[in-house]
């Protein structure tokens, strides 16, 4: 190779690399802290990891006016929890999926329940990490909500996930404790499958 | 009486101050100017003219209202009445939320007839998304001309919100001196489009007052926005005395034009009755309920019930956080039809460009910037 083409290819890499992490939508953010997000953010894409959640934790954090100090810590924050995610997922798992699942360790879920979705489960996982990590935020015990989870995540489809964590919402607006209203969302969810479905997996017998 | 006068003329110029020169993010104000005919139990029907300004103000954990009537009858006597009330309300708790409040009115007729009261209390509200409960304790001092008297009140309600209808059944027992009665009132409000109606039903039992005190009481109020800040106010019925505040008991049949500075259709009433409006009880906190609806496709349509605001927006990850104002609908709620993608989303909403927040009906969590953001899933 010439020496003028071992010179300009790796350049036109690195401008190419440095354009891509330039989000227009970063230029909302205040001058002195675009700098380290947009750092964080190539980073965080150079490891693998999907850019799209971190670009929006930092609009939120513009949105609502926060500090440079606050938006990087919660950057390096989800930042984490996306590698952790990644890392019980597996490596192919898709970006939707890394970051409902990072939400879903923050929110307290074990990584273990993580892996156990992604061997219960052959469709995408979004949907089980969001009803997952929506449950545990309305104040169902990480436990309770990932057996219940882990439970139907098998055998039922996306939009009886969302249903399954409305009849849990409801219970509880009704007065039910979070963790009995899961309880009970889940042997509902599991009792409306189509005949048949009840001669496969029982669900744990434990107390909401 | 010199309190009356000056608290309904107060009232008045704050509200013609908000009609010169708008509202802030959380007041409203109305102005209401109508003619009734009013048959005061032991008194002869006589016909009437009203003039009933009111301002009110709310945050998420306060509310304070202003408001006053001044009529003239028939005869040329002239009677004033005036009230301002103030909520305080802590922290919603995982199911309930505390309040305390203070009313304060004062009423005149001629030079002859004058009350004032002053009652504060306290109540705890067990709360759902679209059902509630509260028991309260009130106690305080109300005055017809002489010594004050004492007020001592125990109070208990339930209310169910539905998509058009607000139901509320409750019941009282009051004692003033040495005067005891118990009420039992039932409430409902419904709203569609330009129309809205506001019915109460009751009935006073056990009376310490003999018979005059006890028996069946309802009005009815029909509200019909007009335009935008318009509404045509249809009211009668027949509503029981207040030995707090010094309210005979009296039929009455009413038709006012309200000018609102809220929203168009908001109930005003046209006449004084013995009770505050509808829904006095409910506390602040789910006043302003998102519905999340996934349609066809990626598209979801977001469905914020918020009837008092003027502008409402909201912001969240598949809007790159950027504001969205929404558009009202025919039936008073407001709507945005988004394309949004599978799975975890956040989100906050602002009214009248307030402070953003979290509305009942997703699910609230700790965001990373000393707030709160809904979370919410889709299918």
């Amino acid at each position: 190779m010439r020496p003028v083409v071992r010179l300009v290819v790796p350049l036109l890499v690195t401008l190419a690399s440095a354009t891509a992490a330039q989000d227009a939508r970063l230029e909302r953010l205040a001058p002195e802290t675009r700098a380290p997000v947009v750092g964080l953010i190539d980073s965080a894409r150079s490891a693998g990891l999907p850019a799209e959640p971190l670009v929006q934790r930092a609009l939120e954090g513009a949105t609502k006016h926060a500090g440079g100090d606050l938006i990087m810590t919660a950057l390096r924050r989800l930042a984490g929890d996306l590698g952790g995610a990644r890392e019980a997922l597996g490596g192919a798992a898709s970006p939707a999926e890394l970051s409902a699942g990072a939400a879903a360790l923050r929110a307290g879920a074990p990584p273990s329940v993580l892996a156990e979705l992604r061997r219960t489960r052959r469709q995408s996982l979004t949907v089980p990490l969001a009803v997952l990590t929506d449950l545990v935020a309305s104040g169902v015990p990480a436990d309770s909500a990932a057996a219940a989870v882990l439970a139907l995540a098998a055998r039922v489809r996306d939009p009886e996930l969302v249903e399954f964590r409305h009849a849990v919402e409801r219970d509880i607006a009704l007065g039910a404790s979070p963790g009995a209203a899961a309880w009970a969302g889940a042997l509902a969810a599991s009792s409306s499958l189509a005949p048949g479905a009840h001669g496969g997996q029982q669900l744990p017998p434990r107390k909401p | 009486m010199r309190v009356a006068s000056l608290a309904w003329a107060a009232a008045l110029a704050a509200a013609m101050s908000l009609l010169g020169r708008g509202l802030g993010a959380q007041s409203t104000g109305s102005l209401t100017v109508g003619v009734a005919t009013v048959h005061y139990d032991g008194f002869l029907p006589s016909g009437a003219v009203s003039l009933a300004p009111r301002v009110d103000w709310q945050s998420s954990s306060a509310s304070v209202s202003v408001s006053g009537t001044y009529l003239r009858f028939e005869s040329g006597h002239e009677s004033l009445q005036s009230a301002v009330a103030a909520r305080l309300f802590t922290d919603p708790g995982p199911l309930w939320r505390g309040e305390f409040g203070f009313v304060s009115g004062a009423s005149q007729y001629l030079d002859l007839a004058s009350f004032w009261h002053g009652v504060a209390r306290a109540r705890l509200h067990v709360l759902g998304l679209e059902r509630g409960a509260w028991i309260g304790v009130s106690g305080g001092a109300t005055s017809y001309g002489g010594a004050p008297r004492s007020v001592a009140a125990a109070s208990a309600g339930v209310w169910w919100r539905l998509p058009e209808l607000t139901l509320q059944l409750s019941t009282d027992r009051s004692r003033i001196a040495d005067t005891t009665y118990t009420d039992v009132g039932s409430r409902a409000h419904w709203e569609r489009g330009p129309l809205a109606l506001d019915v109460a039903l009751g009935a006073r039992a056990w009376s310490g007052m003999g018979s005059n005190g006890s028996g069946v009481y309802g009005e009815t109020t029909a509200t019909i926005a007009l335009g935008e800040r318009t509404a045509l106010v249809l009211g009668g019925g027949h509503y029981a005395s207040d030995p707090i505040s010094g309210g005979l008991a009296a039929g009455y049949l009413s038709a006012a034009v309200g000018l609102s500075l809220g929203r168009s259709g908001r109930v005003i009433h046209a006449f004084p009755t013995s009770r505050s409006p509808r829904a006095e009880a409910l506390p602040l906190g789910p006043v302003v309920r998102l519905e999340v609806r996934a349609e066809r496709g990626r598209w979801v349509r977001l469905r914020l019930h918020a009837s008092e605001a003027m502008r409402v927006e909201l912001a969240g990850d598949f809007t790159d956080w950027e504001p969205v104002a929404l558009t009202r609908v025919p039936d008073g709620a407001w709507e945005a039809m988004l394309e949004i993608p599978s799975g975890l989303h956040r989100i906050n909403v602002r009214l009248d460009g307030g402070a953003w927040f979290v509305p009942a009906g997703v699910t609230r969590s700790v965001d990373d910037f000393g707030s709160e953001v809904g979370i919410f899933a889709v299918p």
